[in-house]
């Protein structure tokens, strides 16, 4: 289908893109031209680091994608069990849950004397000896976001097995192992390599986690090294040097992979297949992995909430400190999600432009130009919000002007890139189908612009949207990356405030603002949604 | 002989009720028909043990299918699409029916083998199910159809709308196909289709669903 | 959009907001600016007679203190550091940041003698020790190689020595006194080390915590426990290899604005007011002898027989490969 006279919607799109891709030159190209006392260099141990970071990251993908397939096996299976859908729902949360929450939550629960070692003692047991600090505890932590997140798209695929096939395992007789093999690992195979693509890059440039479980310099990653050399050295030079170190790597997986991000979309198809015949054993053992991994999810959030509420929470609540947090923290997200929905609605119209309205016929030049549009959204993959923060910081001590204005400017932009990705898998197939379904309508009705937006788009991607709009603001809310280089008493964010006192160990108080953070979160990304789909067109 | 009594069903939130009874010689070709959502498919998922009756018993040759497993079922069934393992050949396809550990050599490999050919599919052998036409396919589930009949496995054979997505030619093949199914290897063929034609050509028996209702022709 | 930058300046401007009184900031480390710290004693007697406000900002450690104001470069709001040692004193005064502080330093006594540095001044000294709680620990350890024959289960908590002046410290103190076999006695504390914080207040809590039998702290830091607390139980280890002198300084940033306010600030810091208010805040040794001397308790108080002071130029030297070979020895 060719559909001419409809190319005003991709100029804004290529617009922000542009924008965007200028900004991340413009970045890199200070960061390449920084001269002076500070010479670029890697420092001595730059090899370790890397090597390092490369395992953890290889040791957090494997062991996320194991328990993540197990997972959304059983629950693929157990199709009909209370609270299902809650549950469900976690696991997409566990995308927006700010990484510092459920760190805590984690220490709380599996710390020296945390909740199971209290119980171990009580029952009369030895208690374990500390093992959350360190590397266990990075691929704890590591497996809790990207197991839930994987499980997702597992769910998603399994789904999508026609039902016809599986109702023939069961009438072959076929055991699980032989099901999984047969039908449900071929499923897998497609979204297999992007899952472990994007998995291992969230691990290789994993910057909270380390930075609160690391424990020692062993476990740096070349994300939390970069921020040592800022922070602790005062070493720019090699601060930019393992930057540009931790961009080539992230660049050449980004690109040997294209297309990533097409994993990170978790809508899912509804399916009931009904009378598949399961053993005992079976449905025992999807039973005692959907429990375990309910327990492992739930128990840092219900530790975060119980030591928030026992806790100094009104001492928190009342902190000046707090207040101030929370106010900028809100204002900062808020911020972020109008950016974020107004370049995802343009870039994305420039992507159905280009995608359906140019159809098989599409010019090399269109082509170019959606593959750049693609790219421009999944730039925070390749641009990990320190290097941009370090970016960022440099030009402001180049312009000089006002520091704090520059922290929220960068806050913005990494916020920005950090929920495009996400952004663009959610809303770009919807807007496509719409595309679809009435552009001839529209074209013939002379209707454009504005007037098609009201008319079409505003009803029919309003739930995309709203979960676009949920998903910018707890992320934008719940990152510590930009600003664990950018906060201080002047410029504090709950993250940043929890990072603070996490790092003085005042325990008590971080659990309360951990807990007004999940709280928020939670709230948002479960409320927000629902405000989108109310009056859906049918 | 298959035999069902007043076999009930009812989705859950549902109003709408199925009560069944009929007969299927093996033999046999015993044609369903009716409208779309009539409950035809419903009515092949209880023979098979993919949905279980509220009430009413289901009988193969005496024997009580009610308390079997969908794989203890003496049944195949062959659906309108999606029969087979795609990343795997066409050989495997069939082996699986009778031995899922899909042996590459062995008694059951000749077996299926041979039923390729019956269906006209030698030199198939080692072709993916995602690389063969719709009718190919087709085609590889009736040859596991066939060597689970002849294994003695799955008798009765159930075909849901199998052949609507294939051409003129093709589709004449097929129920000549079924036919002999029915006539060589003594199987009980029931065939959902809203196609007069193939009953015409190949039905020894015929039912309607109307109202959640078996009705003889 | 107009809502969220009027919030935006709202949030910016009470950082900066004072009503027509000169601000004098201070940047100094945690535990320096606590309430239970010297700030607060050393503000109100300032501001008493300085017709200005004096602000302490706080970092999370004494290093880090110095690294926030490389990060703000020449906009930084600091006035002054507070808190800085000899030790990294050097590294501080390559950036070119600081200015003189013309105070007159006739009156410190310190054990190295008299002061010469026109960039940074001395306001306290102490010497670091690990302290211990005598019932948890009946026989403390008299040298890094008995700490290190302990049995695993004794834990220490240390400082980092790239935040922290303590944890610096104690690199330097193993450097003096085991010169090239440092890398070995470092190697065998590490399966002692609980965790490396990031400043002295983080370990201290976790110290008092139970979390570690022994805390990298001050030979008079029993002396908070003794006078505050009326606490006895607490105790320095005395280490054969000696002890590791550190002197507190301070010193004055170019870009600050208020250069005469800050002069009149580093010359009180001087005086008796301050150095009588510091003993029993920062509970360290005062620069100079006051005339109400030392409190009671200050005395019974462990005095090391031998002092370990690297000179500061050479620490500069060679401080970056001291501190990548400890990350690496710690890191394996």
């Amino acid at each position: 289908m060719q559909l001419k006279g409809n190319r005003q919607s991709l100029l804004p799109g290529f617009v922000v893109s542009c924008a965007l891709f200028a900004m991340a030159t413009g970045l890199l190209l200070l960061l390449f031209s920084q001269q002076g006392n500070n010479s670029i260099n890697l420092g001595s141990r730059y090899h370790r680091i890397l090597a390092w970071t490369a395992l953890q990251a290889t040791l957090s993908t494997m062991i996320s994608v194991v328990i993540g397939i197990v997972l959304g096996w059983a629950l693929s299976h157990r199709q009909r069990f209370p609270g299902r859908a809650v549950f469900i729902a976690l696991l997409s949360s566990a995308l927006v849950l700010p990484t510092l929450v459920v760190a805590l939550g984690l220490v709380t629960v599996l710390g020296r004397s945390g909740w199971i070692n209290d119980a171990l003692q009580l029952a009369g047991f030895d208690p374990f000896k500390p093992f959350i600090y360190g590397l266990p505890g990075i691929l704890i932590a590591h497996a809790y976001f990207n197991a839930s997140f994987a499980a997702r798209t597992v769910l998603n695929r399994l789904q999508s097995i026609p039902s016809s096939q599986l109702k023939l395992a069961s009438s072959l007789g076929l055991t699980p192992l032989q099901r999984f093999r047969l039908l449900e690992f071929p499923a897998l195979t497609t979204a297999l390599p992007a899952l472990c693509t994007t998995i291992f890059l969230l691990c290789f440039t994993s910057f909270a986690i380390v930075l609160v479980l690391g424990g020692s310099p062993k476990y740096n990653t070349l994300e939390v090294s970069i921020y040592e050399a800022i922070k602790l050295d005062f070493d720019l030079g090699r601060a930019i040097g393992l930057s540009l170190l931790q961009l080539g790597v992230c660049a050449l997986l980004v690109l040997a992979t294209n297309r990533s991000a097409s994993v990170l979309s978790i809508g899912a198809p509804a399916r009931l297949t009904t009378g598949l015949h399961y053993s005992k054993t079976e449905i025992a053992n999807q039973y005692l992995v959907i429990v375990t991994f309910g327990i492992f999810f739930l128990m840092p959030l219900v530790a975060i909430v119980s030591d928030g509420v026992t806790g100094d929470l009104f001492k928190v609540l009342l902190q000046p400190v707090f207040v101030k947090a929370l106010i900028t923290s809100i204002a900062i997200a808020t911020a972020s999600t109008i950016i974020v929905l107004f370049a995802s609605i343009l870039i994305c119209s420039s992507i159905t432009t280009l995608a359906v309205r140019q159809g098989a016929e599409a010019s090399l030049l269109s082509r170019l130009m959606l593959r750049f549009i693609n790219f421009s959204a999944t730039l925070y993959l390749v641009i990990p919000s320190l290097v941009l923060g370090l970016g960022f910081f440099l030009l402001a001590r180049q312009t000089g002007g006002s520091y704090l204005l520059w922290s929220v400017v960068s806050l913005l932009a990494a916020n920005t890139l950090l929920v495009l990705p996400f952004a663009l898998t959610s809303l770009s197939p919807a807007m496509i189908k719409a595309a679809n379904r009435y552009d001839r309508l529209a074209l013939s009705l002379s209707i454009t612009g504005l007037a098609r937006w009201r008319l079409i788009e505003s009803t029919l991607v309003r739930p995309e949207l709203a979960y676009v709009a949920s998903l910018a603001f707890c992320m934008s809310l719940g990152d510590l990356g930009v600003i664990a280089l950018f906060g201080s008493q002047d410029f504090v964010t709950l993250p940043w405030l929890l990072y603070q006192k996490m790092g003085s160990y005042r325990t008590a108080e971080a659990a309360g603002v951990a807990l007004v953070t999940l709280a928020l979160t939670l709230f948002v990304f479960l409320t927000l949604p629902r405000i989108g789909t109310a009056p859906r067109e049918t | 002989m298959l035999i069902l009594e007043s076999v009930a069903f009812q989705y859950p939130r549902t109003a709408t009720t199925y009560s069944f009874d009929m007969q299927a010689s093996a033999g046999a070709v015993t044609a369903i028909t009716g409208k779309s959502g009539c409950g035809k498919s419903t009515l092949l998922d209880l023979i098979a043990g993919f949905q279980q009756p509220g009430s009413g018993d289901i009988y193969w040759h005496d024997q009580p299918l009610n308390k079997l497993t969908p794989a203890a079922r003496p049944v195949t069934t062959v659906f309108q699409r999606n029969n087979l393992f795609e990343h795997r050949n066409a050989i495997d396809n069939v082996i699986v029916g009778i031995n899922p550990k899909i042996p590459s050599y062995g008694i059951d490999y000749d077996a299926a083998a041979e039923a390729l050919a019956l269906v006209g599919l030698a030199g198939f052998e080692k072709k993916r199910a995602s690389q063969l036409s719709g009718g190919q396919q087709q085609r590889v589930a009736i040859a596991r159809a066939l060597v689970r009949a002849t294994a003695d496995k799955a008798p009765l054979i159930q075909f849901d709308e199998p052949f609507s997505a294939l051409d003129q030619a093709t589709r004449e093949q097929m129920l000549s196909l079924v036919k002999r199914l029915a006539t060589t290897h003594q199987c009980a063929i029931l065939m959902v289709t809203h196609s007069i034609a193939d009953c015409d050509a190949i039905a020894d028996a015929r039912y309607e669903i109307r109202d959640g209702r078996l009705f003889s022709l | 959009m107009k809502f969220i930058s009027l919030i935006f300046t709202a949030l910016i401007s009470t950082a900066t907001f004072a009503q027509g009184k000169p601000v004098l900031t201070v940047y100094t480390y945690d535990a320096f600016a606590a309430d239970w710290g010297p700030a607060p004693g050393i503000e109100k007697a300032f501001e008493e007679t300085c017709n200005c406000d004096l602000v302490f900002v706080a970092a999370d450690s004494s290093i880090g203190a110095l690294r926030k104001i490389q990060l703000e470069g020449p906009q930084t709001s600091a006035d002054l550091i507070v808190g800085l040692d000899t030790n990294i004193a050097e590294a501080a005064r390559a950036t070119g940041l600081f200015a003189e502080h013309g105070a007159d330093t006739s009156k410190v006594t310190l054990p190295t003698g008299d002061w010469s540095d026109k960039t940074f001044l001395p306001f306290d000294y102490s010497y670091f020790a690990f302290v211990y709680n005598k019932e948890n620990v009946a026989t403390p350890p008299t040298s890094f190689e008995e700490l290190i024959a302990l049995p695993a289960d004794f834990k220490i908590v240390i400082q980092d020595p790239r935040s922290s002046t303590p944890g610096l410290g104690l690199l330097l103190w193993i450097q003096q006194a085991y010169g090239d076999k440092a890398n070995d006695i470092w190697k065998g504390l590490q399966p002692h080390i609980v965790t490396v914080t990031k400043g002295w207040s983080d370990a201290y809590g976790l110290f008092l915590k139970d979390e570690a039998d022994m805390v990298l702290s001050y030979t008079t830091s029993p002396a908070y426990h003794s006078i505050a607390e009326s606490d006895d139980r607490f105790a320095s280890a005395a280490f054969s290899e000696g002890h590791y002198l550190q002197i507190e300084v301070a010193g004055i940033l170019q870009s600050s604005k208020n250069q005469q306010l800050a002069r009149d600030f580093l010359q009180f810091m001087l005086s008796d007011t301050v150095q009588d208010i510091i003993p029993t805040t920062n509970w360290v040794y005062p620069a100079t002898s006051t005339e109400a001397g030392l409190p009671e308790g200050f005395q019974s108080l462990h005095l090391p027989e031998k002092t370990l002071l690297i000179d500061g130029v050479e620490v500069e030297k060679q401080r970056k490969s001291w501190i990548d070979q400890w990350v690496d020895t710690l890191g394996q």
